[in-house]
């Protein structure tokens, strides 16, 4: 660009307003990356069912069962989407330091209550369809070199389930997982299995319930434990993560203001950035004259302006960006805002709100240097050029 | 010869029945009311006048840097008033160069920089402009002062350097506005010789606006302006 030299000059020459004006569009890109970032995990939080999930299990302890008909029992309460039965099974793969947890579910239920478990579809249409089968985290597989048409047999270390008789399992599915809490190291196989291999005789360990309201989790789960309060086997009932209710409500209006600052902010130094670029031009009136009166096209004088502006603009971004990247990686270690923020998948300056702020910055260093450009645009050379 | 085989000389100048009105609010201002005047090439033309005559403007409509109201005007083979914006403005970079009263530099490039600007309007690699722009600074005398910025000039060679611009690109047509009115007379004696030699060696045709009767005592021919007219 062989117009750099008075591009940059003028910058340096007016370093302190050049300085000034990047720092304010490093200070707007910073809180743009910031808050979109804290919003997307905040939102994340908000959307990823966790609470809108419950947890039903006896009142006394995880080790008892619930009875076979609470399944149909607690689907039929007003605000129940769905339910899945799920039970513990203790599984031992050849020796007990090999251990990793093992669950008995209802696939179908399972995958749709748990929609951040990410499998194949061929893979999942396999599990659905194979009452041996079983799915297991990545992590999982790859600590044993496992994959998909493998089979091993898993001991049973719990009474009821005939211990001496292993059982044996097809790996049909490896699946990851959209969200960073759900756990790759755990092994999942279908409920029916081990319902008919023990005889018919076993229950249900606790339920997953989906709810279809997250603000309604407190009164759902109170009519579920209603439901059983004054039987033999008495449930508690939870949210998956009993904070998050009272979160969800907080969480939008959060959001709504996070974003209302940002704009005030990006408004602000609009202004500021316009604002220069406007003094920069009305000093350089008679420079541009000379520019146009030595061929410099108006189109070419317009480019160059616009041009100044977009460089404040990028310097302010990538000053911004890395601000805004070394302060989301302090934020997971702050108390409070740390908890919230941590549920969000590798939390932290993603590439795609990266490239935001910076064609955010453009936008802005375009916007701010528009009206200076087109009045670069008019100057007309008599007009600049007079001599008294 | 005809008017029109003169103008179609690569450096001659033709104005033929040229009005420029200027518009002020209700008023109409008669700069310039039905002048024409013939530059041959190679021509050193002084243009003297009082103050307000319409020198300027003249000079800015033989340019190409404004339009006139009527008329016609010729440069260097070229009808002004046929060019679009875009194109006179290239037509200037490669025909005209300007010499100003108040040099004009930009302040933030040095002087090497200074004279480069035209060229950046070309092909020209890097290498090639920064040589020609040195070339230039060496013809007007100031190769040693080539990273001197405008402020750490004096008058005189502030606007040397704006001769080293003005003919950096090679035109045929130099168009000099008072060049010599901001300096003391030393200076505007070294600021003469220059635009003389230009003339003389470099055979540019040369139209210079100026008071001082010394300064165009250097000219072949001299013109009076006068409210517009051109009276001798
Ligand atoms: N852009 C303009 N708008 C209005 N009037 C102008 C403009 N430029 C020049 N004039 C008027 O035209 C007349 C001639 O100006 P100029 O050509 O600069 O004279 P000179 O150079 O001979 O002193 C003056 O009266 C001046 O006020
Ligand atoms: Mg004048």
């Amino acid at each position: 660009m062989k117009f750099a030299p008075l591009i940059l000059k003028h910058l340096r020459k007016n370093w302190i307003r050049t300085l000034s004006t990047v720092l304010a569009m490093s200070v707007c890109i910073f809180l743009f990356c910031t808050l979109q970032t804290v919003v997307e995990a905040v939102n994340f939080g908000l959307h990823s069912g966790n609470a809108s999930r419950l947890v039903t299990r006896h009142y006394v302890s995880l080790v008892y069962n619930l009875p076979l008909n609470y399944k149909a029992k607690i689907a039929g309460i007003p605000g129940i989407k769905q339910t899945v039965m799920n039970a513990w099974f203790g599984g031992i793969y050849r020796d007990p330091k090999n251990f990793f947890a093992n669950f008995a579910t209802e696939p179908e239920a399972f995958l749709q209550i748990f929609p951040e478990v990410i499998l194949p579809p061929d893979q999942k249409e396999r599990w659905l369809h194979d009452q041996r089968g079983c799915i297991i985290g990545r992590k999982l597989a790859q600590r044993f070199g496992w994959k998909v048409g493998d089979t091993f047999e898993l001991e049973s270390s719990i009474p009821p389930y005939r211990i001496g008789h292993p059982f044996d399992f097809v790996v049909d599915g490896i699946y990851d997982s959209s969200q960073q809490s759900f756990d790759l190291n755990s092994m999942y196989f279908n409920y029916k299995y081990l319902y008919e291999a023990t005889g018919r005789n076993i229950g249900i360990g606790w339920l997953t319930e989906q709810i279809d309201d997250p603000s309604h989790a407190g009164a759902i789960s109170k009519a579920i434990d209603a439901e059983f309060e004054n039987t033999d086997t008495p449930t508690k009932t939870e949210t998956e993560q009993a904070f998050l209710a009272g979160f969800v409500a907080m969480a939008g209006n959060l959001a709504l203001l996070l974003n209302g600052i940002g704009l005030a902010v990006a408004f602000t130094i609009l202004l500021v950035t316009a604002n220069t670029m406007s003094i920069a031009v009305r000093e350089r009136q008679q420079e541009i004259g000379v520019l146009k009166t030595l061929g410099f096209s108006s189109g070419l004088v317009m480019s160059l302006i616009l041009i100044e502006a977009l460089l404040i603009a990028a310097l302010g971004g990538l000053v911004g960006l890395l601000l805004s990247k070394g302060m989301l990686g302090i934020l997971p270690e702050v108390p409070m805002i740390g908890d919230v923020v941590a549920q969000y998948p590798s939390f932290g300056l993603s590439a795609r709100t990266a490239l935001l702020g910076v064609g955010f910055a453009l936008l802005l260093g375009v916007a701010a240097g528009f009206l200076p450009a087109m009045n670069g645009y008019r100057t007309r050379i008599t007009e600049t050029l007079r001599q008294v | 010869m005809s008017t029109t085989e003169i103008a179609a000389r690569a450096g001659a100048v033709s104005v033929q029945d040229v009005r420029k009105f200027y518009q002020r609010d209700s008023m109409q201002i008669k700069v310039l009311d039905g002048l024409s005047l013939e530059v041959p090439e190679g021509e050193f033309l002084a243009l003297m006048g009082p103050s307000g005559s319409g020198k300027t403007t003249l000079l800015n409509l033989i340019a190409g840097i404004d339009r006139a109201t009527s008329g016609r005007v010729v440069v260097a083979g070229t009808y002004l008033g046929s060019l679009s914006e875009g194109e006179l403005a290239k037509w200037r970079s490669r025909n005209v160069g300007f010499i100003f009263q108040f040099y004009n530099l930009i302040p933030v490039l040095n002087a090497v920089e200074n004279v480069e600007l035209p060229l950046l309007l070309t092909s020209l690699s890097g290498r090639e402009r920064r040589e020609r722009a040195l070339t230039a600074l060496r013809i007007v005398g100031l190769a040693d002062r080539s990273k001197h910025y405008p402020r750490q000039l004096s008058g005189g060679q502030e606007q040397r350097v704006a001769i080293a611009r003005a003919i950096v690109t090679d035109p045929k047509v130099l168009v000099a506005d008072e060049p010599t009115g901001d300096l003391d007379s030393q200076s505007a004696e070294e600021i003469l010789d220059l635009i003389q030699t230009f003339n003389r060696d470099f055979g540019k045709t040369i139209i210079m606006v100026t008071h001082d009767p010394r300064a165009a005592a250097r000219a072949h021919t001299q013109r009076h302006l006068e409210k517009g007219v051109l009276t001798a």
